[in-house]
């Protein structure tokens, strides 16, 4: 036997819902629009958790000093002579030349981001290798070891080969094999990515012993970066000095913008829907207000009210906020956020074809019942309360 | 709490209590009765249904107060049938919202089956609404988006029996005349339907009391007396009527009726 009061909820719940179905028309736009909301909410949502962990990722991983030659504004190659002047500055741990470079695969038409470094020299490299599905990272020492990101053994068409090759400058060939692949969470730094030791870069791009594309200053203490920054430009003239604050400022600073114009369309998207629900709270219809009449006249308590509403907007906002967050996360994933790409485009330009992993967590998912269902279940309930609390003596006529 | 219910009163019973009855009504009767018969409060004044004492409700009218209902004394017993005639505008509305507890009085009190409405709470007077009164509406009361068979359930939808329920819809339904029409919309029906399926509705939770506000306003002759004969019906198995109309015709009709004439807010014995 069901508890009485659960029998009741039960009648209450099977009325609201007759009542939500008799005015369908009704119920499906506003649930539309409910669902608009929460879908643009959630997918901003997803979007902004998702770029915020990647770019968190991307910076972890950047050196804590970054020099690059410069000539006439533009970047050059960077003489490796110039550690011995940094090697004078105090606090500077290591100094670890890097070579990168865009290939362009013509047979393929992809662009690959190439990266010559020997890893090894690299204070704390033991981190990297969390970054790896499988293998290891190039070795100093050995010739023609690559790591590759997802993407780029489809774009190879390798099947289950290790092996390929790249052309030199020459147009003459190197061949390379695979001696591990990035892991897919990696994705937006490593997505087309090959990873090479020095040497085999400065073969790959036929640069000159003596010059590599930066130099990757790590210290000894990150508090002291500023500092080692400022004596580093006193020391080598010309040459830009990038630290890691800057960089990450720099994200910010885009990302920030982004962000805030994102909020301005979430900030319509609410005022659109807030004006729904005050349309609706203020304006129960002269047939709502007759059909509580009616039925408190017929003996039902207000609270049994109460509850019919309550159970509608909860059908109602819970149905709109299933299929809004459904949508969404498709819309994000499958879809690659295609409808906010022009907000995003700065991002896509940062790293071609970036594929968002979504994260809705559960305090997200809070959030957006915070500015959402519970507005619109007190636009409801409270109006009907109102009505429902007054004697009833409207509905008798005179 | 000890309530004897009317109709489980054996006849035996009957003439003590009344006995019980008259001495409660005169002044220290009350505490006579209760010493000498040990009677518990709360049985006495089961005999009588409704009892109005000084009720008075007035409403602002351009800007003056006006009194729709003026000081009304009434006490009216299980089974009787009561109807008060008057012309539109006396007040009459006013009067059944009271004794229905859907108007609160500006002074006075309303007593139904003993207890006054306005010391209950919100729930207890609903529940009471629920399980003693049927109200029939003078304008039409059913919600449009309900099927007849839903609007006449809207009483019931908390019992336990749906299935049960929905049999005793029917018998009602045929009662009224409209045994076909269950599955139709309020919009589909004449005016005159309309108030017998409002009618149906009122007998659907087999009430104490039924308040009528003007039962026959939109009915044709015949159906008219239909459904007069079935307020007899109901009234001979125990059933008490408050029936407000302006058609003295009804009065006429119903021979045991005790009949009130109303007049700006003032009620009075009806004289031919
Ligand atoms: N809710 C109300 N607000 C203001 N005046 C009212 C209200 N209800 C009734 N009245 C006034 O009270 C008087 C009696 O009305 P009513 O009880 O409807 O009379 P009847 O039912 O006999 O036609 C009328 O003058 C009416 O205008
Ligand atoms: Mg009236």
């Amino acid at each position: 036997m069901i508890p009485k009061n659960i029998e009741k909820q039960l009648n209450i719940l099977d009325y609201a819902l007759s009542s939500l179905w008799r005015r369908r028309l009704k119920s499906l736009s506003v649930l539309l629009v409910f669902a608009a909301v929460i879908f643009l909410l959630a997918s901003f949502q997803m979007v902004t958790q998702a770029l915020t962990a990647k770019a968190k990722q991307l910076l972890v991983h950047t050196p804590e000093i970054t020099l690059q030659q410069m000539s006439a504004g533009r970047q050059e190659a960077i003489a490796l002579t110039y550690s011995h002047q940094l090697a004078e500055i105090f606090g500077i741990r290591k100094v670890v030349p890097r070579i990168w470079g865009y290939y362009f695969d013509e047979v393929r038409l992809a662009n690959y981001t190439i990266i010559g470094m020997d890893l090894s020299e690299i204070p704390g490299n033991a981190l990297l290798d969390t970054t790896l599905l499988s293998g290891t990272m190039p070795e100093k020492a050995e010739q023609g070891k690559v790591v590759v990101g997802q993407s780029i053994t489809k774009s190879l068409e390798l099947g289950g080969r290790l092996t390929f090759s790249l052309f030199r400058p020459d147009l003459s060939l190197k061949s390379f094999e695979i001696s591990g692949e990035f892991a897919p969470d990696t994705d937006i730094l490593s997505h087309d990515l090959i990873v090479m030791n020095l040497a085999d870069a400065r073969d790959l791009f036929s640069i000159p012993t003596g010059l590599a594309t930066d130099l990757c200053v790590y210290v000894t203490n990150p508090q002291e970066i500023e500092t080692i920054a400022k004596k580093i430009s006193a020391a080598l003239p010309g040459v830009r000095v990038l630290t890691r604050p800057q960089i990450q400022k720099t994200y910010q600073v885009v990302f920030g913008w982004r962000s805030g114009f994102g909020s301005i369309c979430l900030l319509a998207a609410l005022a659109a829907f807030a004006i729904l629900a005050w349309d609706k709270a203020s304006g129960l219809s002269p047939e709502e207000k007759r059909e509580i009449a009616i039925l408190k006249v017929l003996g039902w308590e207000t609270g049994d009210i109460l509850a019919v509403r309550f159970w509608e907007s909860v059908s109602v906002s819970g149905l709109a906020c299933l299929v809004g967050i459904t949508a969404a996360y498709i819309h994000v994933v499958y879809f690659a956020a295609s409808l906010f790409r022009p907000v995003l485009m700065g991002w896509s330009v940062l790293r071609p074809e970036l594929q968002l992993l979504p994260r809705l967590a559960a305090g997200d998912i809070l959030l957006i019942l915070a500015f959402t269902v519970i507005p619109y279940l007190a636009a409801t309930v409270i109006p009907a309360w109102r009505n429902a609390t007054v004697p009833a003596d409207a509905a008798l006529g005179g | 709490m000890v309530t004897i219910q009317p109709f489980s009163i054996p006849d035996e019973l009957a003439g003590y209590l009344y006995v019980t009855f008259f001495l409660a009504n005169i002044p220290l009767g009350g505490i006579l009765a209760r010493i000498f018969f040990l009677v518990p409060k709360k049985t006495m004044g089961t005999l009588v249904m409704i009892e109005c004492r000084e009720l008075s409700k007035s409403y602002l009218i351009e800007k003056k107060s006006v009194f729709a209902v003026n000081n009304i004394n009434l006490s009216i017993n299980k089974g009787e049938f009561v109807v008060i005639l008057g012309h539109s505008g006396s007040g009459k509305t006013t009067l059944l919202s009271l004794i229905g507890g859907l108007t609160s009085p500006d002074r006075g009190q309303v007593l139904v089956a003993g207890e006054e409405n306005w010391q209950l709470s919100d729930n207890a007077l609903s529940t009471m609404r629920n399980s003693r009164i049927g109200f029939i509406f003078q304008f039409a009361s059913l919600i449009p988006t309900l099927t007849v068979m839903e609007n006449i359930l809207l009483p019931l939808t908390f019992s336990r029996n749906p299935a049960g329920s929905r049999e005793m819809a029917r018998d009602i339904l045929s009662e009224v005349g409209l045994a076909d029409r269950e599955n139709a919309f309020p919009s589909q029906l004449s005016g005159g339907q309309q108030r017998r399926v409002a009618i149906a509705r009122s007998f659907i939770n087999r009430p104490d009391i039924i308040l009528a506000d003007e039962p026959t306003g939109d009915l044709d002759e015949e159906t008219e007396r239909d459904i007069l004969e079935l307020f007899r019906q109901y009234n001979a198995n125990g059933t008490t009527f408050v029936v407000v109309t302006h058609n003295s015709n009804l009065a006429a009709t119903q021979k045991n009726a005790r009949v009130f004439s109303m007049r700006q807010g003032v009620l009075s014995a009806h004289t031919i």
